[in-house]
């Protein structure tokens, strides 16, 4: 690489309670600190709010373009200032490509004729991006997980990478001086009915506990939890902070991620779990995981020594029932754990993977535009 | 030059005059060497005269003549004609990609998804240039919500901002300012209405017989003031002044002649339907003076213009386009626009005391020697060749996701006006 490359992140809304705090805001702050850690990048992030901004936040540039769609919907927002504010941009990398805000930021980047990375984050199942293959216009894509990447393969014939993560292993690391409860069982989550905690709670065995961490988004399925754990040792902690977070999980001894694509009111789920993150923090922390075979949940756990798949209750009793009784896992399960997740999902591994791939892109895009001319 | 010409109809079809000066300019073009491409929409009338280099695969969205009452199917084809019709892009991008244009040269898109087109050209980075003889920007910016033309270029401004703009008037770029809040301000040339006239015909002697001949030529409609024209004539014939009134032109005449009974003038308003172009430079050259109290509006106006090529001096509205290029009591005389003042004029001139050879003679020379069509067609020559000739990635043509593009901003531009 010979200068600077400029990266432009499209983005409908930004980590913070001020737009949107959800896992595709927070991964798009994950991959812009990835990028930053690789070096010989200028990144900024574009996004669409109620009115025109500009703002630094760890040392990042944020542009907030005030929103002109009619439709309601964070997803559905979108700005036609885009237009002046990319040219000179070597890259855009659009989130939450399949929305109304994907397919806006797609035809105006791609009549730029500037080099483009869709990545999907769960937010839309837009028409025109799959069934109109709108998708297609994008020189790249990242999926975040083998089975996000396999619900695009039909629509998208072009470049196309897999990054799970990233995972800040710094953060999310063991503390020596922490001790563990091996019989605390942690689950971090949305409390929403598809993130199956009720399957958590039926199979808890006596002489396990249950820490319930997550904001409630479903009060009735909430309800419905408190009533299911009476009797049982289950807690919930709907307000925890980063720090407190990180202490159950340096504190736990089991963590668990049970997401369903049909939850217990029998409600189909589409796309459950492109990228469970929180199962790899926990993994980063020397936690060792058991996770249900949804979305991309078993893809975060390839070592049995360190990470087992569920099915259904009566594979997840037994699963508590060996690590009630230390069958599983060996010592040494979480240091394995956190192993796989530096090699694979930390910051440097995907920051590495994802600069090359923007390279390849940057590259491709080049020779493209100078054969169809020759 | 490889010139790509794309008009929403060309002849033997035509509105007015937009159609007609396509279809001339595109066949001198031809002539004069270059290679030339004509994409325009299917029409219902017989064309086996057409050279092959005219391509009638467009769809029109236009000018139908069923009338539909639903109201959405309206909004529908009111969307196809202005905003965006993929099968018409497609068709575009199709036709950059074989014929390979050194410049596209874009005329009325109303009817056939102008905006649609004018984003393909700029994502095929082909360069072009658009011949405004009415104030079509505004049918987009009417009819199409902002956030909607943001799909295809950002602003109104943007989408037209690679253009090179060659426009009939100071007037119209300052109607188009008004009406649709676009400036051009790159490469604007302007050229006015010009006479193809080969064969001048000599005029005949004014007011023979002691009968003043006024004569008009234009679609029958108010904005053309042809019921000013039919009320002075009904005034002056009540004061016992000789003369007669020609009307040519096609369009709903019905309600006309109801207007000519109305005012008493039946014995000197003649409604005589269209004439061809040719036949209408005879018929000039037999009368006294053009009226053309047209609207204010007007972009430019060819008729007068033909007129005082053929020495027949116009009557004009002051301030319509045309009135650029004709100096008042030189070349012609200029009205304010009202009935009265065209009365006025008209017994003026019936009355004998207007030289009308002498006026009729200027503008002739005028005509022939400034607003002559092979002056203005070097001169768009020169312009579209400095447009093509501007830096431009011409692998951009090549892009094969430039359908894709166009298919995903038509459904974008559906769905937000829509769903």
């Amino acid at each position: 690489m010979s200068s600077v490359r400029r990266v432009a992140h499209l983005t409908p809304a930004y980590f913070s309670p001020d737009s949107y705090v959800g896992g595709g805001e927070r991964y798009v702050d994950y991959i812009t600190q990835a990028v930053q850690g690789v070096g010989g990048f200028e990144q900024r992030v574009f996004t669409v709010g109620t009115a025109d901004g500009s703002f630094e936040r760890n040392g990042f540039s944020f542009r907030v373009l005030g929103n002109e769609s009619s439709l309601t919907g964070q997803v559905n927002g979108f700005s036609a200032a885009l237009w002046q504010e990319l040219p000179g941009f070597d890259l855009v990398h659009i989130h939450q490509s399949l929305t109304i805000f994907g397919a806006y930021s797609t035809a105006i980047v791609r009549s730029l004729r500037i080099p483009s990375v869709g990545t999907d984050l769960g937010g839309g199942e837009n028409t025109l991006m799959l069934r109109g293959r709108g998708i297609e216009l994008f020189d790249g894509v990242i999926s975040i997980s083998e089975y996000a990447r396999g619900l695009l393969d039909k629509s998208y014939s072009g470049l196309h990478e897999v990054l799970v993560g990233p995972v800040d292993t710094s953060k999310f690391s063991p503390d020596p001086g922490s001790a563990r409860d091996r019989s605390k069982v942690l689950c971090v989550s949305r409390v929403v009915p598809h993130k199956g905690i009720d399957r958590v709670i039926a199979a808890l065995p006596p002489g396990l506990s249950l820490t319930i961490v997550g904001r409630v988004y479903h009060e009735p399925y909430y309800e419905l939890l408190r009533r299911m754990a009476d009797g049982k040792n289950v807690h919930f902690v709907v307000d925890a902070d980063d720090e407190k977070l990180l202490q159950l999980y340096r504190t736990s001894g089991l963590f668990v991620q049970a997401s369903t694509a049909l939850d217990i009111y029998g409600n189909a789920v589409a796309k459950s779990e492109l990228m469970g993150l929180t199962t790899l923090e926990a993994m980063a922390c020397g936690l060792p995981a058991v996770v249900s075979n949804t979305g991309s949940l078993p893809e975060l756990v390839p070592d049995p020594r360190f990470g087992l798949v569920f099915s259904g209750h009566d594979q997840l009793c037994t699963i508590f029932g060996r690590y009630s009784t230390g069958l599983w896992p060996e010592n040494g399960a979480g240091a394995l754990a956190r192993a796989h997740v530096i090699n694979a999902h930390s910051m440097d591994a995907i920051g590495n993977r994802l600069t090359a791939f923007y390279e390849h892109v940057i590259s491709d895009h080049s020779k493209q535009w100078t054969q169809c001319g020759s | 030059m490889r010139i790509l010409i794309v008009s929403n109809i060309l002849p033997p079809k035509v509105l007015g005059g937009y159609e007609i000066a396509c279809g001339n300019v595109a066949r001198a073009l031809a002539e004069r060497g270059h290679e030339v491409f004509a994409l325009t929409a299917a029409i219902e009338l017989p064309h086996t005269d057409d050279p092959p280099w005219i391509s009638r695969g467009l769809s029109l969205h236009w000018f139908h003549p069923t009338e539909v009452s639903d109201p959405s199917v309206k909004q529908w084809r009111l969307h196809q004609a202005t905003c965006s019709d993929f099968s018409n892009t497609a068709r575009l991008i199709a036709a950059v990609r074989s014929f390979r244009p050194d410049v596209c040269y874009v005329w009325n898109y109303m009817g056939i998804g102008g905006a649609g087109l004018l984003a393909a050209l700029n994502a095929a980075d082909v360069p072009w240039t658009i011949h405004l003889m009415d104030r079509i920007p505004e049918e987009i910016a009417s009819n199409t919500a902002p956030h909607i033309v943001s799909v295809f270029g950002g602003t109104l401004h943007d989408l037209f901002a690679p253009a090179t703009v060659i426009a009939m008037s100071e007037h119209l770029l300052n109607e188009i300012a008004e009406s649709a809040g676009l400036r051009f301000t790159g490469d604007v040339e302007l050229v006015p209405g010009w006479l193809d006239l080969p064969e001048p015909h000599t005029h005949l002697p004014y007011r023979r017989d002691g009968i003043t001949r006024f004569v008009t030529a234009g679609a029958l409609q108010p904005t053309k003031g042809i019921d000013m024209i039919v009320e002075a004539a009904g005034r002056l014939r009540r004061e016992g002044l000789v003369f007669e009134v020609a009307v040519y032109g096609g369009g709903n005449a019905a309600p006309y002649v109801d207007l000519v009974n109305a005012h008493g003038a039946t014995d000197v308003v003649r409604l005589c339907g269209a004439r061809s172009q040719a036949e209408l430079f005879g018929i000039y050259a037999e009368s006294d003076a053009f009226l053309f109290p047209t609207w204010e509006r007007e972009p430019f106006g060819f008729a007068p213009i033909e007129a005082a090529g053929c020495a027949t001096p116009p009557i004009m509205t002051r301030n319509c386009g045309a009135s650029e290029r004709l100096v008042h009591g030189v070349h012609c005389i200029k009205i304010k626009r009202d009935v009265d003042a065209l009365t006025d004029v008209m017994r003026d001139v019936a009355s004998g005391h207007i030289d009308l050879a002498r006026l009729g003679g200027t503008a002739a020379r005028l005509v022939r020697q400034d607003l002559s069509f092979a002056r203005w067609i070097e001169r768009i020559e020169a312009v579209l060749a400095r447009c093509a000739s501007r830096p431009r990635n011409r692998s951009a043509v090549d892009d094969p996701r430039l359908e894709q593009l166009a298919y995903l901003q038509d459904m974008l531009a559906l769905q937000m006006r829509f769903a």
